[in-house]
């Protein structure tokens, strides 16, 4: 019963000491009066639980803690610095080589004289019929071209499908003109 | 600057509206294309897909502008030291285009 107690009120001494500041009071009179049950032989055993209790604290901040300069100097020396380095810019080169390339195409200057050339005269009327005219006889040509084609690839190699196309295509053209 | 650049544009015979298109974005517009990024994005690409086609033996795109005609009203296009050019002309050409 007693053992019982007494390590219950180790226990309760352990939570006390947790909350307790590092640095103990500079008059521990008042801890002899709490521990007035205590034996005084006990007092070392409750020393070494307090060294402990520090040295476990310690080690959680000391886990908790990531000390950047520490690693930094256990880790690399100046040469691989500098062979990160140097790896590190060629691979931006590269990736910054692939960047540039998906970029469109840098528009060509198609003048010096934008306003010159934007003002003069609209595209004349027979031009845009004439325009209109082609387009649509190149329509029809391709909407022509599908039918034959499923005949022809029986008999031949794709050359000269592809020509027997063409001709049949200017043929139906010089019929419609 | 925009000042050089707009006022040949301002003085364009039936015009009613421009643009002045970088690769960043609208540097001006006026008329009826003010602030009208939509029509200045179709414009670009516009432009960007003409400058692809290339005649044989030629470096250079064969053309000079690009017109874009509507029956009353057409959009003119070129391109002059990494600027895009556009302005809307009246067209006054009242014969009908028969398709």
């Amino acid at each position: 019963m007693g053992c019982c107690y007494s390590s219950e009120t180790e226990t309760t001494e352990q939570d006390r000491d947790e909350r307790k500041p590092l640095i103990p009071h500079p008059n521990p009179d008042s801890k002899t009066i709490n521990g007035t049950e205590r034996n005084p032989a006990n007092l070392p055993s409750t020393r070494t639980d307090e060294q402990a209790l520090l040295t476990s604290i310690l080690t959680k901040t000391a886990l908790n803690i990531i000390d950047v300069s520490a690693a930094d100097s256990q880790g690399m020396e100046q040469h691989e610095y500098m062979d990160k380095a140097r790896q590190y810019s060629t691979k931006l080169a590269v990736l910054s080589n692939t960047l540039s390339q998906k970029k469109p195409a840098p528009l060509p200057s198609l003048t010096s004289q934008p306003h010159q050339v934007l003002a003069s005269d609209l595209v004349s009327y027979s031009d845009m019929q004439q325009v209109s005219k082609i387009a649509a006889y190149a329509y029809s040509a391709i909407s022509q071209i599908k039918l034959p084609a499923v005949h022809i690839r029986w008999s031949c190699n794709n050359r000269q499908e592809t020509r027997l196309q063409n001709q049949l295509a200017l043929y139906r053209i010089s019929l419609k003109t | 600057m925009t000042t050089a650049l707009t006022q040949g544009l301002e003085r364009i015979p039936d015009q009613i509206g421009y643009l002045v298109i970088s690769e960043d974005g609208v540097l001006a517009s006026a008329g009826e294309l003010e602030n009208d990024e939509r029509t200045a994005g179709v414009m670009m690409q516009m432009v960007q897909t003409a400058c692809k086609f290339r005649l044989h033996g030629t470096a250079d795109p064969p053309f000079k502008r690009l017109s874009v005609m509507f029956e009353d009203h057409a959009y003119l296009v070129t391109v002059s030291g990494q600027k895009v050019f556009v302005v809307k002309r009246q067209n006054n050409q009242r014969e009908p285009i028969s398709v």
